[in-house]
């Protein structure tokens, strides 16, 4: 689905990003992403989704090199995400800033994701106006219309309680089962991660530190050393 | 305020609108028609022809901060270049005319498709930019038009200083230049324009293309990451108020005869923004009436001598006082009366 390779980025005299190698492979599976601040795993879903170029490396989507691509072109093949600081249409109704995605993916189940996401009791009013949880629904909403294949998530869980994130989570899993997507989620929240996710990558310092199952994760020594140990 | 007064209007009002929608609608449409029809002849009787070119000219004024105003409020870009348009479309008219031997009904199609050209040309270098860039260009622009048809090596084309007279033969649309430069015949001209023009851009507004040039300006990135491109949005609203102003500019070359650098001068392009601050920019209305009551506001203080002291003065007080503008201003406040007269109806 998705291959990212070696890959770097740099701010100036900060390497965010330092040849980094990760595959998304299955759909119905949620790769989770986890590493201490400033790892670089925002700047990683900036890169896949075309909101930056990287100085070096390649990304593919589907067996094709889109490293080129515009953010709307990659939008529009089926790669979607949603945002650590909520990006949303404060001016706009819930529903017209849905409609209006909706109709120009040509998404005619925009039920399904209001329901999916919780929404129905909100779509009259503007999004400036509604709770922040609420907002971040509608920020992942967003990324949820026209049935994405690829689903990017930074931080959903950001601004939420850790009761509120685990439901969000448990959520995001059997969604992504149902409709046999694939998912990539950044979370701080790593009992979470753990307990949701089915494979797990952690990034320490813009390297690529270890990719495996939550329990083998849990286990390796650069990982406790570097993130869990210090987290804990 | 008495309550009691609201209180009665609101029930009257309530027992005449309380049928569906669509019969409101319907008594919106005839009040319309009927506004439209009584503005368009009963000023010819009633008003005195000075006043009707003031009007008229109020009205042109209108239609440009029209253009200024739809791209203000619907993409967050303010045109510091509208009389570049204004004025160029005259100066076109006039050297295809007179230089190529158009026919007049030619001569002003040719103008007007080769500034919609221009517009097409220049929007796509500008719209890119960000809004104060592009604000900067838009003047560059509109300064380098102006000042070339004061160039020695067009004089031939332009006159110079000195200005094109605009005359022709024969009729266009059915009426000759005498008739244009008429100020009863034109003031219908011009308020029928006005109202075209008016129901263009609500429409525009109205439509899904208006909610995604309102998306874009809110959120321009999360449009993109929702599959949307936002450069030929941006680039059809740019061509589309040009096309408002160079209506309008043609408009003011029938009826004036004449086209001078003047008309392609700054405070042309700074007078529309101005109106449109006045009337408010956020539909079709405010710009308009504001263009109006600039006109009728400039020759008042005209009389006394202190045209730009005068001018100024309201500008800040406009701006200060009534921030979305007169029309604005009003609709705000007929709102916030019926929210509370519907909340005292609640409460009663
Ligand atoms: N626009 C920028 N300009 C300069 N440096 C940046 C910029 N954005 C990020 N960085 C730097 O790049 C590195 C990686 O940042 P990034 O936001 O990707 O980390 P992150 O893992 O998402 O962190 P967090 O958990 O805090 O969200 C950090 O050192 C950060 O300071
Ligand atoms: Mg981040």
């Amino acid at each position: 689905m998705l291959e990212i390779a070696n890959l770097s980025v740099s701010y100036g005299r900060v390497r965010a990003l330092d040849g980094v190698e990760i595959a998304i492979k299955g759909a119905g599976a949620l790769h989770g992403i986890i590493g201490p601040n400033g790892a670089g795993k925002s700047t990683l879903l900036d890169v896949v989704t075309g909101r930056r170029s990287p100085s070096g490396g390649a990304v593919r989507y589907r067996g094709k090199d889109v490293t080129r691509k515009s953010v709307a072109w990659r939008r529009r093949h089926g790669m979607a995400r949603s945002f650590q600081r909520t990006s949303i249409f404060q001016d706009l109704t819930v529903r017209e800033q849905l409609t209006l995605i909706a109709r120009h993916l040509g998404d005619d189940r925009l039920g399904d994701v209001i329901e999916v996401m919780n929404l129905g009791d909100c779509l009259d009013e503007k999004a400036g106006r509604i709770a922040y949880g609420v907002q971040r629904r509608v920020d992942v909403a967003l990324a949820l219309i026209g049935r994405p294949e690829l689903l990017l998530m930074d931080e959903p869980g950001a601004g939420l309680s850790a009761e509120e994130t685990l439901n969000l989570f448990l959520h995001l899993r059997d969604l992504v089962r149902d409709r046999g997507m694939a998912a990539v989620v950044v979370e701080h929240d790593v009992d979470a991660v753990f307990a949701c996710c089915d494979v797990v990558t952690v990034l320490d310092l813009g390297r690529h530190l270890a990719t495996g199952a939550p329990a083998e994760i849990r286990a390796d020594a650069r990982v406790i050393a570097a993130y869990l140990g210090s987290a804990a | 305020m008495s309550g009691g007064t609201t209180t009665r209007v609101d029930a009257r009002g309530g027992s005449l609108f309380a049928g569906s929608a669509s019969v409101r609608a319907l008594v919106y449409v005839a009040l319309a028609a009927l506004l439209f029809g009584f503005g368009a002849i009963a000023p010819t009787h009633l008003a005195s022809e000075f006043v009707l070119r003031i009007g008229a000219g109020g009205l042109l004024l209108g239609m440009l901060a029209l253009s200024v105003a739809f791209l203000m409020s619907q993409a967050g870009l303010v045109v510091l270049g509208a009389a570049s348009v204004y004025g160029g479309v005259g100066y076109l008219f006039a050297i295809a005319m007179s230089k190529w031997d158009l026919s007049p009904t030619a001569a002003l199609l040719f103008a007007f498709c080769t500034v919609i050209a221009y517009a097409a040309v220049l929007g796509a270098l500008i719209v890119r930019t960000n809004p104060l860039a592009f604000m900067m260009l838009t003047l560059a622009a509109g300064e380098m038009i102006s000042h070339s048809v004061m160039l020695e090596g067009l004089r031939d084309y332009t006159s110079g200083a000195d200005g094109l007279v605009v005359t022709f033969k024969g009729a266009v649309f059915g009426m000759t230049a005498a008739d244009f430069a008429n100020a009863t015949q034109f003031w219908p001209i011009a308020w029928s324009a006005a109202w075209i023009l008016g129901f263009a851009a609500f429409a525009v507004r109205r439509s899904r293309f208006g909610a995604i040039l309102r998306a874009i300006q809110e959120n321009e990135e999360r449009m993109r990451f929702s599959g949307f491109g936002t450069y030929l949005p941006r680039l059809a609203a740019f061509v589309f108020v040009n096309a408002i102003a160079d209506v309008c500019g043609l408009l003011h070359v029938l009826n004036s005869g004449f086209v001078s650098p003047e008309s392609l001068g700054l405070s042309v392009s700074t007078n529309a923004l101005v109106a449109a601050l006045v009337g408010g920019v956020a539909n079709s209305t405010g710009p308009i009436a504001g263009g109006v009551l600039f006109a009728f506001a400039q020759d008042q203080f005209g009389a006394h001598g202190f045209t730009q002291l005068l001018t100024g003065l309201a500008v800040v007080v406009f701006i200060v006082l009534l921030p979305r503008g007169v029309i604005g201003g009003l609709i705000e406040g007929a709102r916030r009366r019926s929210v509370l007269s519907s909340k005292r109806r609640r409460t009663a």
